[in-house]
């Protein structure tokens, strides 16, 4: 029951990236909102899918690299539509539906690793996963909202044809959600790798033992500590904080997902 | 019944006699043409660009006349018009083209800007002024709620209002890109030109609440200020305005730029950051190009906003063939429906005379006949269905092809083989026994 969940969001995710791909290519707005809904769908049947993993024996372990990137994908697509509702941001669905597609396709075709060993850790681990994982997804969806604000701004300044229908994000509309993704997900990114360090203290007795992951994800937080500071702290040009955002998001994938891969 | 459509517009009059004819208020008019023998009903559309009144007739030539005397006679608000010049500006439209020219004006295809969205309401509040006096009727009714249906049509299955083609109406859409709406935003306007009227007035449209004007004069800004419930101001204000402003518009005279990049980045960094969107629709320019490098602002002149504005009248022209399209198939369908309306009066005219025939046998029946009740209940029922069955057939035929051509040869033929034209009941089925004789011999079975 769950795989096939897992595979209907992952279908519904599809359908609406390409809906609201084709609704943005051939101005047709009523296409990029039928995309909306599929991807509220999607987040249903995926959300869904979560609640049914504590009824298999035994439990899929969450440290599982696939698994958490599944769950990251549902946070960020869940975090989308909360904004989505308030603002108007329906043209990022082109963006945020492929990405959550890819992170269910994670889910289900995975398999691989089970990954690593949670005994005698308490829910340190569950810990770790979700903080980090909910935190890897708002800063992702920050660093979507700024690579579209940067494109926006490009057509703005060079006076291209800009896209119609009255859907399409405003600059403004961008950059708040930059914000408030960056505003809650630095948070959770820095309680994840705190909850990461006290697990690796419970189960090998130190809290930082230097492995490519813990040095990648450290220095990722710091770059993205900086970034933070610079969009809350002395407030510099909306470009510079939109393109802060995709490179905090690109360094955050790499330290989380090529490290793990290339180790 | 006819339907019969005068008046002129933009492309027919000019400004001055447009202006000479337009109506405040429909409905004494309307109260009048519908009073008329020769108009049946009447619906008055006056808007800036055209004056136009479409009516039902069952005299084509004398509603003609009808009309042509408003436009000349009582329309004109200053003197009588003459014929010559009337002659000139005004055009005629029956029926068929009568309807798709009410389709073409609620569709905004027959606007001075096609696609403009004032039309439909324009129109939408005439035929709301007729149906209130009582001047529009079935035809009329059932004719502008198809234009209505038809502009709604054009609207979503075209792209045809999609993009703006004015210069103020292009830099609103541009204003949509960069704010996510005008609640709390604050317009600065430099001058009181036409053109800073005109984009005010798109501004404001949209949503915009607070705008404060700023030009050399500042008593000519305070009567623009007081038109729109702005607050008006010198030029040797224009630094804190700029530095509170989140839209610029400026269009003042002068050779060199007032906004340049020096002035800009004293005031952006008292903005925290907050994009600054530039208008510059001066001739020569107000803004310095130079600006375009600071990171929060975005500055279009008036070159960028035309260009746009054409690029998207060129888009509007290539969607028009589309919407023409609509048009002509919601003619085709409208138009079928009111020639049907034709077949009507003889419809009703033929079953009004057969029920006749049929009551006055049956009580010559039941006169002769000992029946109780239940008996003349189920013989009237039978009758009825008999009457019913037979006159279906050609009743749907006669219906059916009234939407044709032919179907005019058809009613002739009905109306003279049921001598309907002939109001004496006599001559057909009337009043004594002998006709029934006659029947019986005509009957060639009986024979």
């Amino acid at each position: 029951m769950v795989a096939i969940l897992q595979q209907l969001s992952a279908g519904l995710y599809l359908a609406a990236g390409l809906s609201a791909g084709a609704g943005f290519t051939w101005a047709r707005p009523r296409w990029a909102r039928v995309g909306v809904g599929l991807l509220a769908a999607g987040a249903l049947a995926h959300g869904l899918s979560f609640s049914l993993l504590h009824t298999q024996q035994p439990p899929p372990p969450l440290t599982h690299l696939p698994s958490a990137l599944s769950f990251a994908a549902w946070v960020g697509t869940v975090a989308f539509l909360l904004l989505a509702w308030r603002a108007r941001l329906t043209g990022l669905v082109a963006l945020v539906a492929p990405v959550a597609f890819l992170g269910v396709c994670a889910a289900v075709w995975g398999g691989g690793d089970p990954g690593e060993s949670t005994h005698g850790a308490g829910s340190l681990p569950h810990a770790h996963v979700l903080l980090a994982s909910a935190g890897l997804a708002l800063l992702g969806l920050a660093g979507l909202a700024g690579g579209l604000f940067l494109a926006e701004h490009r057509r703005l300044k060079r006076r291209r044809r800009l896209a119609g229908g009255g859907t399409w994000p405003s600059l403004e509309a961008l950059d708040r959600a930059g914000a408030f993704a960056v505003a809650v997900g630095f948070p959770l990114l820095c309680l994840g790798v705190l909850s990461g360090a006290l697990w690796q203290h419970a189960t090998l007795g130190v809290y930082f033992s230097g492995s490519p992951h813990e040095i990648a994800c450290l220095l990722a937080t710091a770059v993205y500590g900086v970034l933070a500071s610079l969009r809350f702290g002395a407030r510099k040009p909306a470009p510079r904080l939109a393109a802060s955002s995709v490179a905090g998001a690109a360094c955050l994938v790499l330290a989380l997902l090529g490290v793990e891969w290339l180790a | 019944m006819k339907l019969l459509l005068v008046g002129m517009n933009h492309r027919s009059a000019p400004l001055a006699l447009r202006e000479q004819l337009a109506v405040d208020d429909p409905v004494p008019v309307l109260r009048k043409l519908v009073s008329a023998a020769e108009v049946d009903e009447a619906v008055l559309i006056s808007t800036c660009n055209r004056v136009e009144v479409i009516v039902s007739t069952r005299e084509l030539e004398s509603a003609r006349l009808r009309l042509r005397s408003l436009f000349r006679r009582e329309l004109s608000t200053v003197s009588e018009i003459s014929e010559r010049e009337l002659g000139a500006c005004l055009y005629e439209h029956t029926n068929g083209d009568a309807i798709r020219h009410v389709f073409r004006v609620a569709s905004a295809l027959d606007s001075m800007v096609v696609g403009e969205p004032q039309i439909l309401g324009q129109s939408k509040q005439a035929y709301h002024s007729a149906v209130e006096c009582g001047s529009s009727g079935p035809i009329l009714g059932r004719l502008f709620q198809h234009a209505f249906a038809t502009a709604k049509r054009v609207r979503s299955e075209t792209r045809i209002a999609e993009r703006p083609v004015s210069v103020a109406r292009v830099a609103v859409e541009l204003a949509g890109h960069i704010f996510e709406d005008f609640r709390g935003k604050r317009a600065l306007l430099v001058g009181a030109g036409a053109m800073i009227e005109l984009a005010l007035a798109a501004l404001r449209d949209a949503g915009l609440e607070s705008v404060a004007i700023a030009n050399r004069s500042v008593e000519r800004a305070s009567r623009l200020a007081a038109e729109f419930g702005a607050s008006a101001h010198g030029l040797d204000e224009l630094h804190s305005l700029l530095a509170e402003a989140d839209i610029v518009l400026t269009s003042i005279g002068g050779n060199t730029p007032w906004l340049d990049r020096p002035t800009l980045e004293r005031s952006l960094g008292e903005r925290a950051g907050r994009p600054i969107f530039v208008i510059d629709i001066g001739v020569p320019r107000n803004a310095d190009p130079a600006i375009d490098a600071l990171d929060d602002v975005y500055r279009y002149d008036l070159d960028d906003l035309a260009s746009m504005a054409d690029r998207n009248a060129e888009e509007r022209r290539a969607e028009q063939a589309r919407a023409e399209a609509i048009v002509e198939t919601e003619r085709q369908r409208f138009d079928g429906w009111f020639a049907a309306l034709r077949a009507v009066p003889t419809i009703r005219h033929l079953r009004a005379r057969v029920e006749s025939i049929r009551s006055r046998e049956l009580e010559k029946a039941f006169a002769r006949l000992p029946l109780d009740e239940p008996t003349r209940e189920s013989v009237d029922a039978l009758t009825r269905a008999i009457v019913n069955k037979i006159l279906h057939a050609p009743l749907t035929r006669l219906r059916r092809d009234a939407e044709r051509e032919e179907g005019m040869a058809q009613l002739e033929a009905a109306r003279q083989l049921f001598a309907l034209d002939d109001d004496s009941d006599a001559t057909f089925g009337g009043g004594d026994d002998r006709d029934d004789g006659d029947d019986r011999d005509e009957d060639p079975e009986s024979r």
